[in-house]
């Protein structure tokens, strides 16, 4: 424990940061990108694509970069090099970089100078800078020497909320403030005579209702654009500002933002805007939207930058997401809604159905039983064939691929079906399948080999036909394979069907929610003999059907497997297979990924779509491997992207209910509806995907709560990071294997988030988010941590399973899967299945309904998870989780997290419990004992021993209050005051004389002590039943103001060492050991309120990782 | 979320409520006044960014006209509903007329307590609002120091954020005895990690001026006495204050609480008076935000008008024209 005299502490550096993006600025062919205190510079090419060439460290110190201004060079060459003014916050620095043959250089930096107040705004002026104080005042500065050269306040000192300035000169500078008075005020800081004599305002402009955040000159029209907190953007004519006296005339108010405006800034045509929405806006200067860019997630836009050349807008937001835009001006050029102006005096009727083969053909049938056909390059219509049996009741569906295969197919509700190839309808097939309605018609390929069609007729049976066509192509043969029976229900009949890769089976979906698998060849299977299994299937179902049914000469097919109601009531609406995962869409807002194995079918994990999209209609895979998601927001159709949670398109076409088709291929998307009695087809070129790029990825929209460490990939030499990935100079350790960190991070934004943090890089790479949660997610904690296929695989991977838990009294059990994919940029895949969830109201209304007695739910959240692994560990582990409302509730992971269950609570704190960590205490010749600490709101900590809570007889528990009820605990072991109030950090470490404990606390003071665990010799326990452990408290030492504001991380790294984090951004080392513990070191971190902290020893080489969760992430790393 | 699940998650917004006062924040000063007995003596108080006017309500009951002897003035740049016993100014913190006019109020006496609850409306970016509440504390104690009698005391809201022992260190030179104290009403889980200077006994250095035409500037780190990243930092003594018996803000109660009172919803008392957004509300209501230009608000007759690639060559057929004489639009 005696440290050396020459032993040296560790010293945290920042090593990476995910922080809002908060300055944006292109530079050439160069966007600058400003994070926390670095600048990441991204090289542009004509395509779009953008590189991250470098991050810039440190240029603020502990400010965060607000802006960049780049000094104008006479030649106007800034493709070599450029001089850079980076300020924020009361920080301005110079920096004068190169990059010249695609490689980036820092070739000079200025000191770090600090201003006496907040800079809103910087302008070049020659050699110096003028900048935008805070208090309404300008400076003149020499920022290569550091030196203030004037200072002129103006006469009214009131605090701004934005500036900006204007003029290459000082003579000419002109300011425009923005005052707390929600006015502008116009003044020329050179009037100023004498050093520092207050200068009164030229002008005053009232108009907006709020404060201005942002404002923009442009010149050459002579306008000025502001956004406000009032959610409107003004544009103002106010000719040349550098002139005193001129007009100023209000030329627009544009009300477009749903929410306050951050930015705003004036282009040549345009005007583009962003705010708290997370919208990007295009103006035109009168005032009129052009375009809207929605993807961001989270508190807002806050940064905008423009290249108007590329016509780009580029944008960064509060998530840490950079996105770039593709400015066309008005309107969507390449996509367009056309009426395909089908009523006309010579086609009588009303048209009932529509479809699309392929995005060219339209395909649409009247109530007199007339089949049309438009082809978009004849642009006519044409009469395709005429059976009265399909009038008033039609069924159409064209058949799928890029062109339909030429096929689509009726039905009418007297059990006929009709399959009619498109360009010889004279060749139609007729079939009388059944003797009643047949509800629903759907097609399923496999490959261009195997076509199938599949009707549904009365009862539940689902016919399957076979289509295949004659080598001739003239003529095409249908014949009935065989017949399914759906589960009963009131609508019993199927939706969707789809081929499950290789070919076997047939997933299929239904009206009420189920998705089923059925064999498709059921006949080969019984000839195989597992025929009987199908038969007992079809005999269970089968129970409702009359015995009319069992005389046909066809048997009809069970289920081979079911996931009963997995999409609700209002039934499923696609299924689709894609890269080994059945994916399954349903108007519960949701789609389903499920895994087909052993012939049963399994869901892996829900996901949700966007807000208020409640009716998803499909899934479609990209050729880039994205999907995109078909659904019906309101009376809108809408073509969403999960990966950028943006609306590719959005149609207007009164919902879902109508009948409606949708296509795509490579050339085009296309969807068909019907509305007023005619046919309406948006086309889109180019497909369902935009241009748009994804500069960086964004990380949680909200505050993240809990960072947890999952483990490490270690990744031979043989998979090392291509060479452009590589940065120019190597940190040490990064020689050897190249490590890769998995870290989970959970946030209010209802996400879950699994990152990868290669050590080499420097980088982030979110791998997957988990949306399961209805309400934020407070709390992770990971246990059973392993590689994918065993100890004995060689091959890096990784698997653990998680829980979490948080707001709603929520929380979900889930497996992830972390392997090898060359194909990503982190070369990681993650699979998640999710295994279980709970949800205590619904606990509740369990009890409730069979008990008669009424608790109402009061919004309990989750606040903190510990994970205890019992022996033995196939037992499953226990779950403690810290609730508000006062309770500390465990429960009980059995079936490897497929099952939890609500074991036991106790009420003992009475305050909104904040934490509990759970620790194991082995001793020689002794049972290991399972312990857990849990800290309230007013300070206390209390512990218990939950070695014995599963053992029959157990003393550990108590029954129920009341029957129906969770057993309750047995009070606590020991019970410590430590704070005056709530505790926000715990931490344990075993050590000789028994565990040190350590607690943060919301009044900035840290209490560590030693307890010390004294069990009970065996034999003196009777009856079997063992004692408890008795626990004391052997050295306790506090420090009260060890940080200005809660302590909401600690970690004690050894006997001597411990860490900590606080809301007032430092991290702080502290030597223990030695009586109190005592202050080493502190680091200023960039992290707003860090809720979370996790610490873990990388390697010898690489030392320690910390990462720090708040509004953010933040890593810092330091050696051992 | 149905109106009830505040009232559920935050115990004290409804017992705000349910007892008249504007906002829950009343139970913080009466907390800190438990603990510090802060309207011990007073008679003149004056309340700073007082909308919506909960401290006020709290000061005027405390201290106010009922007894003849107190007087309560609010401040607030926002037009605040009116309230009995306390004289309102609307006005700026940052103008000399106010303090002159506070002063007119207390016929030339200077205040006893200066209170201010004020926060700017956050943005969001933690630093920029972390500024914005020093410069409202600093602007407040500006007008404190216009206003405050020797001795007297002066309670602020502040952020604990990266830069608040800068902000200790400027109120140590106007003030004996400064403290943090947290009102056990404030939650341990706000984002905003608030907190209150209590400072006491006001005793401004020798020589000074008070001087309203210049704003009081934040402290900068110093290399000796206040730390940026080392040991030595001014971080004042922490205090919690209210009962450990009282309702812990942080935890969820049932809506039926202990004490048998039976729920009943009860209406906020005093809803915000014309906010900032309040014309973009209107116009959203009324539809009449701008929307942006859809494709299919395009009027498109025919499909020519998609472009090149697709648009084959035109056949003239009876019902091609047929179509393009219609001259149907589809932006109904």
């Amino acid at each position: 424990m005696e440290a050396p005299e020459d032993y040296v502490w560790p010293r945290a550096t920042s090593e990476l940061m995910l922080l809002p993006v908060t300055g944006l600025e292109c530079v050439g062919e160069r966007l600058l990108a400003g994070e926390g205190p670095d600048i990441l510079v991204y090289s542009l090419d004509f395509g779009g694509h953008l590189r991250m060439m470098k991050r810039v460290q440190n240029l603020l110190g502990h400010y965060l970069i607000h802006g960049f201004r780049v000094r104008p060079e006479p030649k106007g060459d800034l493709d070599v090099e450029a001089m850079v003014a980076v300020f924020g916050s009361k920080g301005l620095r110079v920096v004068k970089i190169s990059w010249g043959q695609g490689r980036f250089r820092e070739l000079w930096r200025s000191g770090l100078w600090n201003m006496s107040d907040w800079i809103w705004d910087a302008r070049w002026l020659e050699g110096n800078m003028a900048l935008a104080l805070g208090h309404n005042s300008v400076v003149l500065y020499d920022p290569v020497i550091g030196c203030l050269l004037q200072d002129v306040p103006c006469t009214d000192r009131c605090t701004l909320s934005a500036a900006c300035l204007v003029g290459d000169t000082w003579k000419e500078l002109t300011i425009v403030a923005g005052a707390v008075s929600n006015q502008l005020l116009i003044w020329y800081p050179a009037a100023a005579l004498v050093d520092s004599k207050p200068v009164a305002p030229d002008r005053r402009v009232s108009g907006h209702m709020g404060a201005v955040f942002s404002m923009s000159y442009l010149e050459s029209k002579g306008l000025l654009a502001t956004a406000s907190e009032d959610r409107s953007v003004r544009i103002w004519k106010v000719g040349d500002l550098r002139v005193p006296g001129g007009r100023v005339q209000n030329i627009g108010h544009c009300f477009g933002h749903s929410a306050r405006v951050w930015q705003v800034k004036l282009l040549e045509n345009y005007l583009v805007s962003a705010g708290e929405d997370c919208v990007c806006l295009v103006w035109s200067h009168e005032g009129e939207i052009l375009q809207a860019f929605r993807g961001h997630q989270g508190r807002g836009i806050r940064a905008l930058a423009a290249h108007e050349r590329q016509a780009w807008v580029i944008t960064g937001g509060d998530d840490s997401g950079i996105r770039l835009w593709h400015l066309v001006g008005r309107g969507h050029p390449g996509s367009g809604v056309s009426a395909l102006c089908f009523k006309s005096p010579s086609r009588p009727g009303a048209l009932k159905a529509v479809t699309l083969a392929g995005s060219w053909r339209v395909l649409a049938v009247t109530d007199s039983g007339v089949l049309y056909l438009y082809d978009l390059e004849v642009k006519c219509w044409e009469q395709l064939l005429e059976d009265t049996r399909f009038q008033s009741y039609c069924l159409l569906e064209a058949a799928p691929g890029p062109e339909g295969f030429g096929l689509c197919a009726m039905a009418n509700g007297e059990g006929h079906v009709k399959v009619v190839p498109i360009n010889t309808p004279t060749a139609a097939v007729d079939l009388a399948l059944f003797p009643g309605k047949v509800h629903s018609l759907s097609w399923a390929l496999r490959g261009y080999e195997e076509l199938l069609l599949l009707a549904s007729g009365p009862g539940g049976v689902v016919a399957c036909l076979e289509i295949t066509a004659a080598p001739s192509g003239k003529a095409i043969f249908v014949t009935e394979r065989c017949r399914y029976l759906l589960p009963p229900s009131k609508q019993r009949w199927h939706t969707c069907s789809a081929f499950l890769p290789p070919g076997d089976f047939l997933v299929c979906g239904d009206r009420r929610g189920s998705v089923l698998l059925f064999p498709s060849r059921p006949a080969l299977l019984q000839d195989l003999g597992l025929g009987g299994q199908a038969e007992a299937g079809a005999g269970e179902l089968g129970g409702g059907g009359d015995s009319g049914e069992e005389e046909t000469a066809l048997t009809e097919w069970g289920p081979v497997s079911i996931l009963r109601s997995l999409h609700g009531k209002q039934g499923v609406t696609s299924v689709t297979c894609h890269g080994g995962y059945v994916y399954s869409t349903g108007r519960d807002g949701a789609y389903y990924q499920l895994l087909v194995r052993g012939g049963q079918l399994q869901p892996v994990l829900r996901r949700k779509c966007c807000r208020g999209m409640n009716w998803v209609a499909g899934l479609r895979v990209m050729a880039d491997g994205n999907t995109v998601i078909l659904g019906f927001h309101a009376n809108e159709f809408v073509v969403w992207s999960p990966r950028s949670h943006e609306k590719l398109h959005v149609v207007h076409c009164g919902g879902g209910h109508r009948s409606w088709a949708f296509s795509d291929t490579e050339a085009a998307m296309a969807f068909a509806y019907l509305k007023d009695g005619d046919v309406l087809l948006y086309r889109a070129l180019g497909g369902c995907t935009r241009p748009h790029v994804i500069l960086r990825e964004s990380l949680h929209g909200r505050e993240i709560t809990c960072v947890r460490r999952v483990g490490t990939i270690t990744l031979g030499p043989e998979f090392e990071l291509p060479s452009f990935m590589q940065p120019e100079d190597l940190e040490p350790g990064s020689e050897g294997p190249s490590l890769i960190d998995v870290v989970i991070t959970c946030s209010e934004d209802t996400t879950i988030c699994i990152l990868a943090l290669p050590t080499a890089t420097g980088s982030a790479h979110a791998l997957t988010a988990v949306c399961n949660h209805i309400s934020s997610v407070r709390a992770v904690a990971v246990w059973g941590v392993g590689t994918p296929a065993g100890p004995q695989d060689a091959r890096p991977g990784l698997t653990a399973h998680v829980v979490s838990a948080g707001g709603r009294a929520e929380m979900h059990c889930f497996n992830i899967m972390v392997t090898l994919d060359p194909s990503t940029p982190s070369r990681l895949a993650c699979h998640v299945t999710h295994l279980a969830s709970h949800r205590l109201d619904e606990d509740w209304d369990c009890q409730r309904s069979r008990r008669r007695m009424v608790k109402v739910d009061p919004e309990t959240r989750y606040m903190c998870l510990a994970v205890c692994e019992l022996d033995p560990p196939d037992l499953g582990p226990l779950v403690a989780a810290a609730c508000s409302d006062g309770a500390v509730r465990l429960f009980h992971l059995q079936d490897s997290g497929r099952r939890l269950q609500l074991l036991a609570e106790t009420f003992h704190h009475q305050r909104c419990v904040l934490k509990v960590h759970s620790f194991t205490h082995q001793a020689p010749n002794q049972r290991r004992r399972l312990l857990l600490c849990s800290a309230a709101t007013d300070g206390s900590l209390a512990f218990w021993d939950l070695t014995t809570v599963l053992d029959h007889g157990s003393a550990a528990l108590e029954p129920p209050a009341e029957p129906g009820l969770p057993s309750r605990w047995a009070p606590p072991c020991l019970t410590v005051q430590a704070h005056s109030c709530g505790v926000n950090s715990l931490h344990t470490l075993p050590t000789r004389e028994g565990h040190l404990v350590a607690s943060g606390s919301e009044d900035g003071s840290l209490h560590v002590f030693v307890l010390a665990v004294e069990l009970p010799e065996q034999h003196e326990a009777v009856g079997g039943a063992e004692l408890a452990p008795q626990l004391h408290v052997l050295e306790e030492h506090s420090v009260p103001c060890a940080h200005a504001a809660h302590v909401t991380g600690l970690h004690i790294l050894s006997p001597s060492l411990m860490v900590s984090a606080s809301i007032d951004q430092r991290l702080t080392f502290w030597r223990l050991g030695h009586g109190e513990p005592t202050f080493i070191n502190s680091t200023v971190y960039h992290v707003p309120d860090v809720a979370d902290m996790d610490c873990w020893p990388v390697s010898p080489e690489f030392g320690h990782r910390c990462a720090l969760g708040g509004q953010g992430l933040e890593v810092y790393n330091w050696y051992d | 979320m149905g109106r009830t699940s505040k009232d559920k998650r935050d115990v004290y917004y409804r017992l705000a409520k349910e007892n008249g006062w504007r906002a829950r924040s009343a139970f913080k000063l009466l907390q800190l006044n438990e603990e510090f007995q802060l309207f011990q003596g007073v008679t003149r108080a004056v309340d700073l960014c007082a909308a919506p006017g909960s401290w006020s309500q709290v000061l005027s009951q405390k201290i106010g006209s009922p007894q003849g002897s107190g007087h309560v003035v609010a401040v607030d740049l926002q037009a605040m509903a009116p309230l009995p016993g306390v004289l309102q100014i609307q006005g700026d913190i940052t103008q000399l007329s106010t303090a002159k006019e506070i002063i007119r109020h207390f016929e030339g006496c200077p205040a006893d307590l200066v209170v201010c609850d004020g926060a700017p409306d956050v943005t969001g970016l933690h630093d920029v609002d972390e500024y914005m509440q020093a410069q409202l504390l600093l602007a407040a104690l500006n007008i404190a120091t216009h206003v405050l009698k020797p001795g007297g005391c002066f309670v602020a809201k502040i952020f604990r954020g990266r830069d608040v022992t800068l902000l200790y260190s400027q109120l140590r030179v106007f003030f004996s005895n400064v403290l943090c104290a947290k009102p056990r009403s404030s939650r341990n889980s706000s984002i905003a990690t608030e907190a209150f200077a209590v400072c006491q006994g006001y005793d401004p250095p020798e020589g000074f001026l008070p001087d309203l035409t210049k704003p009081l500037l934040d402290h900068s780190y110093d290399p000796d006495l206040n730390q940026l990243d080392g040991p030595t930092r001014i971080i004042v003594p922490f205090v919690a204050c209210g009962d450990l018996s009282s309702y812990d803000s942080d935890r969820s109660y049932p809506l039926d609480l202990e004490d048998g009172s039976e729920y009943k919803y009860t209406p906020p008392t005093q809803p915000p008076i014309s906010p900032p957004y309040q014309e973009a509300c209107t116009l959203k209501k009324k539809g009449r935000l701008a929307k942006e230009i859809r494709s299919q608000d395009c009027p498109i007759n025919t499909v020519n008008t998609l472009p090149q690639p697709l648009a084959a060559p035109r056949r003239h057929t009876l019902m091609a024209s047929e179509v393009e004489d219609s001259g149907m639009n589809c932006s109904a």
